[in-house]
């Protein structure tokens, strides 16, 4: 069961180093891909980025994902830190907004809030709830600048 | 190659091209995982899931996401992107090597419409609403994004 007390709870920063690698890695794998030449070249190779109007390689959409992955403890403690059972996790929901680009090298600082927490009856089932926890996550880069609003919907079936 | 979008020629009503993946396997799924640094073991490990009463591994949602924003962005460009959403509503489980029939619960299909054209922050935008529903039918995610147009 969520621990509703862990309502306002703010995850301690993490810092992520975007690498050139991790943005091809992540692209070739929602690519669905064995390799770097067969996915779109914007996330592979600077100067074919360069040519569409970049200034380097750019991460594809939900390249975000790894920041907090990667760059933080990972999933697990998050998940016992709001005591969801990890074998229930369901995701909910997952939106992103873009305010400015991001480039290899660009270093990430996210902070993670828990916002709301929320039960819901579940379809013809009376009396058995889902749990419901969001998170909000301001992505700033190493100029202070906020790149990603992002907010992750956690449902506990 | 399509042709370019402009504000001018898009329309509420237009459809975003169709996009079709290829079936989700284990492996697609294991290298997602990888790539992510999501290892909950409910993406990988039989045995896990089948504790929780699943017959097999499911796929990260957000590998469904990944394929959803790569729909998009094989439509408008990268940089145009401003804002993209999604509810997961159901559950992607791989396809069986062993069973040619399992395919069509793996391959996801995304379809989009165009449904608001606005100003915003100073640019021309457009608001898709977009679905991601495996072959056989079954809704896995219902969203939309915003896009800037010239």
């Amino acid at each position: 069961m969520a621990d509703k007390s862990k309502l306002g709870l703010e995850f301690p920063p993490y810092v992520y180093e975007v690498e050139r690698g991790k943005i091809a890695e992540f692209a070739i794998a929602i690519s669905q891909k064995e390799s770097k030449s067969q996915i779109k070249q914007i996330y592979a190779d600077s100067a074919a980025a360069k040519a569409a109007g970049y200034k380097d390689v750019i991460p594809s959409p939900t390249f975000q994902t790894c920041f907090a992955l990667w760059g933080g403890e990972g999933l697990m403690p998050m998940i016992q830190a709001i005591n969801i059972n990890l074998g229930r996790l369901l995701h909910g929901e997952e939106e992103y907004e873009y305010l400015a680009p991001i480039y290899p090298g660009d270093v990430m600082t996210g902070v993670t809030k828990v916002v709301d927490m929320y039960d819901k009856e579940k379809k013809g089932k009376p009396g058995k709830f889902m749990e419901f926890t969001v998170l909000e996550t301001e992505i700033k880069n190493q100029r202070g600048e906020v790149v990603i609003r992002n907010r992750t919907t956690l449902v506990e079936r | 190659m399509t042709k370019a979008l402009t504000y001018e020629s898009i329309n509420v009503g237009d459809a975003m091209p169709t996009f079709t993946s290829d079936p989700i396997t284990r492996t697609h799924i294991v290298r997602y995982a990888g790539a992510s640094g999501d290892f909950n073991p409910l993406h990988h490990d039989e045995t896990f899931a089948k504790m929780f009463g699943m017959p097999r591994i499911i796929s990260h949602g957000m590998l469904v996401m990944g394929i959803t924003g790569r729909a998009i962005t094989e439509w408008i460009d990268d940089k145009n992107l401003r804002k993209f959403g999604v509810r997961f509503s159901a559950m992607t489980e791989p396809m069986d090597l062993d069973d040619p029939g399992s395919k069509d619960r793996a391959t996801i299909i995304v379809t989009g419409t165009v449904v608001e054209k606005f100003e915003e922050a100073g640019e021309k935008r457009i608001r898709c609403e977009i679905q991601s529903a495996d072959a056989t039918g079954n809704v896995k995610i219902m969203g939309s994004f915003v896009a800037a147009v010239s």
